[in-house]
């Protein structure tokens, strides 16, 4: 019989989505952007440029929502790595991830209401959403309006280094975003985890 | 016959009229005397057509309406292409007393007295241009080049200066419903700047990075960039022109700096980004193929271990069912 248990709320699932949606359509205008080719576009320049900027804001927007949601809810708690014995747990999720989970074994710390995140969940997406995304949004904020940027920096253009941090930034995010999806598997059926991010419920 | 003797020698004239001043716009600069002779001559003219020279005009009963209009920043001059002549040299006749003769501009030099050989060129491109046709008959080379005050981009090398000079013409009669009015046809309104350009994303700061002849003109003349100014229905309007690896800025804008270091800190078109950040264009390929190979890895990570996990839950299935 499969148990049922209620784990995400409506604003957490509009968020994640809408997040979704505007990085997806940021990674592909991006690239269309950095690996502008006349010959060969991905999305027409003036085209991906202009897509990027609403997309940009749109993500800063849900950035705040989710910053605020968190603190309103007390959701934040969830995202903080929980120190003792943490690496342990890591170690113990990447074992699973790494060995256990083709010989069939169990996942060591099933989502609770209490405790959504494994551990090794926890770093990730504390790292990602609290570190790496503010300054991809900070620094795409800077591209918007360039006359905020430093004026030179090393004898280079003070935009170079903006660039290169929204850049690094956002492939770390994409990067992220590829092996998200791919775990998102992982749960106790390949599906689980996807239904669980559009009802709400998580099915084990 | 006498038709083509007339003609040959028409040819024949035109040719030594342009080695001829081709050869007085590449005389060799003047020694430290003849500079210093030009100097006091210039003087004299600046001491009534210069800012300070109309708030202490030298003589009495002067038209200082008239003499706001041909006002010359001395130290601008200086540093122009034309900063080591002799306001005589083009200034001639009539000019050298004052009150100047009533006919002295008649005799005043134009540009291509000097400058005969790329005169012919530019006006070729010239006659094709938007300018040529709504203002043919009133548009000359210093409606646009102030001689005064004109420098060669090769000698400015500097971008930001090139950029600020040349955008500054522009601007000036397309920024300025006034002067605008003084030069275009009856009845043509002049087209809101921001308006028509409002598809550029930062808009004015691109007027402050790069110069509205890199879109506004065609790239055919390797000699220079072509005097043909493009109406906005034949201007350059494909973003990724400027914006990719192999910009266009190279032949264009930074083409006096193109020889320069362009690799610097391993980015392509570094001399651009000694300037500017140009988003497709100054990029750095090393970086590049590190994210490229990380993604890649990734990727190829997710895949193996799906298959290896399907793999073995049918192994796992098989096995149960023994």
């Amino acid at each position: 019989m499969t148990n049922r248990v209620f784990m995400l709320p409506l604003w957490i699932r509009l968020w994640h989505w809408s997040n979704a949606l505007a990085i997806i359509v940021l990674a592909v205008t991006g690239v269309s952007l950095h690996f502008s080719n006349p010959d060969l576009p991905l999305v027409e320049f003036s085209l991906a440029a202009r897509i990027h900027n609403v997309a940009g804001v749109c993500l800063a927007g849900l950035y705040v929502v989710f910053v605020v949601g968190n603190i309103v809810t007390g959701n934040w708690w969830q995202y903080v790595p929980k120190p003792p014995g943490i690496i342990g747990r890591c170690l113990k999720q990447m074992q699973y991830y790494g060995s256990g989970i083709f010989k069939g074994e169990k996942e060591p710390f099933p989502p609770t209401p209490e405790v959504n995140f494994n551990a090794l969940q926890a770093v990730t997406y504390w790292s990602i959403m609290y570190l790496v995304l503010p300054v991809v949004i900070a620094t795409g904020l800077i591209f918007l309006y360039p006359q905020f940027a430093p004026d030179r920096l090393f004898g280079l253009d003070g935009l170079l280094p903006i660039a290169l941090v929204h850049y690094l930034g956002a492939a770390a995010i994409v990067l992220f975003a590829v092996s998200h999806i791919y775990l998102g598997t992982m749960g106790p059926k390949v599906s689980s985890l996807f239904k669980m991010m559009i009802s709400g419920w998580y099915e084990h | 016959m006498f038709a083509n003797f007339k003609n040959k020698l028409c040819g024949a004239l035109a040719l030594l009229v342009m080695l001829t001043a081709t050869a007085f716009a590449d005389d060799p600069p003047p020694t430290p005397e003849e500079l210093a002779k030009i100097k006091t001559a210039n003087a004299e003219c600046l001491t009534c057509h210069s800012e300070a020279g109309l708030k202490k005009p030298p003589k009495e009963g002067l038209d200082l309406k008239k003499l706001r209009n041909y006002l010359v920043d001395p130290d601008t001059f200086t540093a122009s292409d034309h900063g080591q002549m002799a306001c005589s040299k083009c200034h001639g006749d009539g000019y050298d007393k004052h009150p100047h003769d009533a006919k002295a501009k008649e005799g005043l030099s134009e540009c291509q007295d000097c400058h005969a050989r790329k005169a012919m060129r530019i006006e070729r491109q010239f006659d094709k241009s938007v300018h040529a046709e709504h203002l043919s008959d009133s548009f000359t080379c210093s409606t646009c080049h102030d001689p005064h005050v004109m420098t060669l981009a090769a000698k400015l090398r500097d971008p930001h200066k090139i950029v600020a000079q040349d955008n500054k013409i522009c601007l000036d009669c397309h920024d300025s419903d006034l002067a605008f009015a003084k030069i275009a046809p009856e009845k043509k309104k002049r087209p809101p700047i921001d308006e028509i350009h409002s598809w550029l994303p930062n808009t004015r700061l691109h007027w402050q990075a790069v110069r509205c002849i890199e879109c506004h003109t065609p790239t055919e003349d390797k000699l220079s960039l072509s005097h043909e100014i493009l109406n906005k229905d034949k201007a350059e309007k494909k973003c990724a022109t400027c914006h990719s690896a192999n910009t266009s800025l190279n032949a264009r804008l930074y083409r006096h700096l193109a020889k320069e270091e362009q690799n610097k800190y391993g980015f392509l078109n570094s001399v651009i980004l000694s300037n500017s950040y140009v988003v497709g264009a100054t990029r750095n390929p090393s970086i590049d193929w590190i994210v490229i190979g990380l993604f890649v890895a990734i990727v190829v990570g997710v895949i193996g271990h799906g298959l290896v996990r399907i793999i073995t839950t049918r192994m796992r299935r098989s096995k149960n069912h023994d």
